[in-house]
């Protein structure tokens, strides 16, 4: 015949990336007796609850944290305690990360990808260049463009699967018809050198904003995005043609594999002899990206999500900045500064 | 949680991935071949690098003031090596996947160092005129 009083509490609340975390939430914590009304606010990072319970408000934080630490979610009744938890995950991450970009290196240091494929160029052998192409040196832009995009579609949830069903749309068609262009177009034209490497450098900056993002630099130490960019990000990340124009995009990305399938295109005469080719090769590279974007959606919605997001981060940090140096000495602005 | 395993684990990566980026440099000099890849025919000198995977040799010595071509050579090359550039003297092409580029260097002086590398960037080469 205890007086029931109800109580309204808040906590801080770390590990929510994505808006069916809410709805998670709510729903597990009141399952809890005595606990109703919760209500999960994103943006602050808060959760706000009605308890009859008699704990106070701490000793309801390790409780509650209890039931849905498992999903990666934690409660507290300062926020520190959630930067103090991102602080941690970082030095897990970053071994991680590195352990990847070391083991990509050395795999482009070792020579293995480098066997000949001998004789003219048909669809078949530009497939098996397609597959090496894209555990090679490419990695570097266009994987890397793809893991550190796929990873921020799925930390904002954006609905993920569409956008790389059109991504991946977006690049095996773009790559087709532009293969069966060149087809056409014969040798008259070529794809400037220069363009290609501006191109790249700029995907290689887009990673680095992403990465250092995904890490949690600009959150952690408020150095903000410029707000413009960042909205500009949010705004185009909403829109359908975005994936579409991305895949078309990395037709034109810096990466040797897909230059000289280009120049295969192009010398093939006919505008399904140079579709096929390509098609072929986007085909080839098509299980890893795949693998990328698909795969960091598993994960973000896993319970190491925290994890992965900066585990992803430092790899993107890592092929942006190889990518970075790289194209800027392939435009000679600067001296090479490492041999693969 | 204790951080410090996690410490030690990141340096000895950033060293082990800082040995695959430099350490080539060392062995570099040595891989011989300079000798065998410069020729001089008919008062003209030519220096031949293979490209695929990368060139070779990395570091080549040939002799200045006298006319130099340069041979890059392809065989089966799909890879970044074949879309070359050249910046000293503007020189930018995706060479054929199987053949021969000659590349006319005029009269090199010595103690310029001469490089060319590949679009990307992560390969290249480079020739000492003395």
């Amino acid at each position: 015949m205890s007086t029931q009083t109800l109580k309204t509490y808040t906590f801080h609340v770390s590990g929510t990336h994505c808006p069916s975390c809410k709805i998670f939430i709510e729903d597990t914590l009141n399952e809890q007796i005595g606990i109703d009304r919760t209500n999960v606010d994103l943006k602050r990072e808060t959760v706000s609850i009605n308890t009859t319970l008699d704990e106070n408000q701490y000793k309801l934080a390790e409780i509650l944290t209890e039931k849905i630490k498992h999903n990666g979610y934690s409660l507290s009744v300062e926020k520190k305690d959630g930067e103090r938890k991102d602080n941690e995950i970082i030095w897990q991450a970053l071994p991680i990360g590195l352990a990847f970009l070391a083991l990509f290196f050395i795999v482009q240091k070792s020579g293995i990808l480098n066997f000949g494929l001998g004789g003219t160029v048909t669809p078949v052998t530009s497939f098996i260049i397609g597959l090496i192409a894209s555990v090679s040196s490419c990695l570097a832009i266009v994987g890397g463009l793809v893991l550190s995009l796929s990873a921020k579609v799925s930390q904002d949830n954006v609905s993920d699967t569409k956008t790389f069903l059109l991504f991946h749309t977006g690049r095996l068609v773009s790559f087709a018809a532009l293969g069966g262009v060149l087809g056409v177009v014969g040798n008259a034209i070529g794809i400037s050198f220069t363009f290609t490497a501006i191109l790249g450098l700029l995907a290689s900056v887009v990673m680095l904003l992403l990465g250092l993002n995904l890490v949690g630099v600009f959150a952690k130490n408020k150095v903000a995005l410029p707000s413009g960019i960042f909205n500009f990000f949010r705004s185009i990340e909403h829109k359908t043609f975005t994936p579409l124009i991305i895949g078309f995009a990395t037709f034109f990305l810096p990466c040797g594999f897909t230059q000289s399938m280009q120049i295969s295109a192009l010398s093939s005469g006919s505008f399904m002899s140079g579709l096929l080719i390509m098609l072929a090769f986007a085909l080839g590279t098509l299980p890893i990206l795949a693998l990328l974007s698909f795969g960091s959606a598993s994960f973000a919605h896993g319970k190491h999500a925290p994890l992965f997001f900066k585990s992803a981060g430092v790899v993107v940090i890592g092929l942006g900045l190889f990518a970075l140096l790289g194209g800027l000495a392939g435009l000679g602005i600067i001296s090479p500064l490492f041999n693969i | 949680m204790n951080k410090i395993p996690y410490i030690i684990i990141t340096l000895a990566l950033v060293v082990g991935i800082g040995i695959v980026f430099f350490g080539q440099s060392k062995n570099n000099t040595d891989t011989g071949g300079s000798a065998q890849n410069v020729e001089i025919r008919d008062g003209i000198q030519y220096i031949t690098i293979n490209a695929r995977g990368g060139y070779s040799p990395k570091v080549s010595t040939a002799q200045a003031d006298i006319p130099t071509k340069l041979i890059l050579k392809t065989n089966s090359t799909y890879d970044c090596s074949a879309s070359l550039v050249i910046p000293s003297i503007g020189f930018q092409k995706i060479l054929a996947q199987t053949g021969e580029e000659v590349i006319d260097l005029g009269i090199p002086k010595a103690g310029q160092p001469f490089q060319g590398l590949c679009s990307m960037g992560m390969y290249n080469f480079s020739i000492n005129f003395n």
